[in-house]
């Protein structure tokens, strides 16, 4: 009998215990909930300097964007450095939802009208999940130049051109994040016999935070072989981000004026060796102007 | 006198098994109240765990479960203010004071013990309210959070859009664990 009481005691201490041990335990009901969560702000904007980054506008957030690319800083003093031109961009990127985005911009170089739309359909998680996120962008340009007298039958159609690309990136820490982007960029026309209708480019880009309202980013792009030779080189952009609240401040140097995807990816002539770069800038500025929830 | 014993026993180990509350979906919001505009966020995805026979509390929050109303809002508490990547989480661990677990009805209710956040611990007393429904207890508390205890910098620029000092409002329901 004295056992089976004993044994009692035993099996209660055994329930009891636990118990009385959770004062030292309690955060260990916190860990046991830790769930995966989603890694945001890879970059800042909405394109590392020219190429796409992944973020894109918030649900029901309105990015105005106005980029320009100045003249060659090798023109010097004449025309200060290239201040004296300017190609200009005027992007309005709106966000369907916190991952999808469409957009609408013209540029100043060729005249060119785009209309483009961005979905991030995974994200990168911590604790589990997919180590980075993967973003799909896709842009639709049209060349608004007037058609050269030279007896050629051009159709409205030839003005066309489309870019697809995929953005695949990490944040590495809360300082770097880095993304790789291979596009596919297709001409309907293209200007001559020396150019190709399709052009494949990979591209690397990075960015580094220096605090939390300035980085240093990059990003590079390089042609893959081409079936026919052509005079146009690899597209290379530093720049900073500078964050001043509801603005993102991007100023960079590049040696790609234009600023839409055709144009920088597959279209680059001037070579940083020849010194013939361009300073510009991206400003963005957010309105909420939906409904977040 | 075995029986007694046994039955001390029993009682002593179910006792001690009821006297654990938690929730994984207790809610914080906070407010910003500025002249020039009022920020609100809330989470709805804190844990709080409460032990009755030790009188201990503990509260966690993930500082990316905080929603506000514009996403430019959130990027910017996340990036620049919480810094949640490298502090993720917001936590208190603390006494209760002051609560009867026999009695029915809103009771008063002190909580003293370390409120970290932004990687600062600040050792806080905060008041609230319990009450003991039929599954377990309705923990209800307000109160201020200076940026300044945590480290956290407000730039010059927008002083007059955000708070010095941030009101939290905290609502848990702790089912018996």
């Amino acid at each position: 009998m004295k056992r089976w009481y004993l044994g009692v005691l035993a099996l209660s201490c055994c329930v009891f215990i636990p118990a009385v041990n959770a004062q030292d335990d309690l955060m260990d009901f916190f860990d046991e909930g830790d769930a995966p969560s989603v890694v945001t702000s890879a970059f800042k904007a909405g394109r590392i300097i020219n190429v796409q980054s992944p973020e894109t506008s918030g649900k029901g957030e309105m990015n105005f964007i106005i980029a320009h690319r100045f003249g060659r800083i090798s023109d010097g003093w004449y025309a200060l450095f290239g201040l004296d031109n300017a190609q200009m961009r005027m992007g309005l990127d709106y966000g369907v939802t916190d991952q999808l985005q469409v957009g609408v911009a013209r540029s100043s170089f060729g005249k060119t009208l785009e209309a483009n739309v961005k979905w991030r359909f995974v994200e990168q998680q911590k604790g589990g999940g997919s180590p980075v996120s993967l973003t799909g962008y896709s842009v639709l340009m049209r060349d608004g130049m007037r058609f050269p007298t030279d007896g050629i039958v051009r159709k409205d159609v030839h003005r066309i051109s489309y870019v697809h690309q995929l953005v695949v990136s990490r944040k590495c820490s809360p300082e770097l994040s880095l993304a790789l982007v291979p596009s596919l960029v297709h001409r309907n026309l293209v200007d001559n016999a020396a150019m190709a209708n399709d052009v494949g480019t990979i591209g690397a880009g990075f960015r580094y935070k220096l605090n939390n309202r300035l980085s240093v980013n990059g990003e590079y792009h390089y042609l893959l072989p081409r079936p026919v030779e052509d005079d146009f080189v690899n597209s290379l952009s530093l720049g900073l981000d500078i964050e001043t609240g509801g603005h993102v401040f991007q100023l960079h140097v590049t040696n790609s004026r234009g600023m839409f995807e055709r144009a920088f990816l597959a279209e680059t002539t001037s070579r940083w060796q020849d010194g013939d770069l361009y300073f510009g800038f991206n400003i963005n500025r957010v309105f909420q102007i939906g409904d977040r929830r | 006198m075995k029986y007694i014993l046994l039955f001390a026993c029993c009682a002593v180990a179910t006792l001690a098994q009821a006297q654990r509350f938690a929730t994984r979906d207790a809610r914080i919001s906070f407010l910003s109240e500025t002249p020039v505009e009022d920020i609100r966020a809330e989470s709805t995805e804190a844990s709080a765990i409460l032990d009755l026979a030790t009188g201990q509390v503990a509260f966690q929050v993930p500082i990316l479960s905080f929603h506000f109303p514009k996403a430019l809002m959130e990027e910017h508490f996340n990036e620049n203010y919480m810094e949640s990547e490298r502090f993720p989480k917001a936590t208190f661990r603390g006494t209760l004071n002051g609560l009867d677990p026999a009695l029915s009805g809103i009771q008063n209710v002190t909580a003293t013990g370390v409120l970290e956040m932004h990687g600062v611990a600040v050792e806080r007393e905060v008041s609230g309210t319990m009450e003991q429904t039929g599954s377990g207890w309705v923990l209800d508390a307000q109160f201020d959070v200076p940026c300044e205890d945590h480290d956290i910098d407000i730039p010059k620029v927008v002083t007059e859009n955000i708070a010095e000092v941030i009101a939290v409002t905290l609502h848990a329901e702790l089912k018996a664990k």
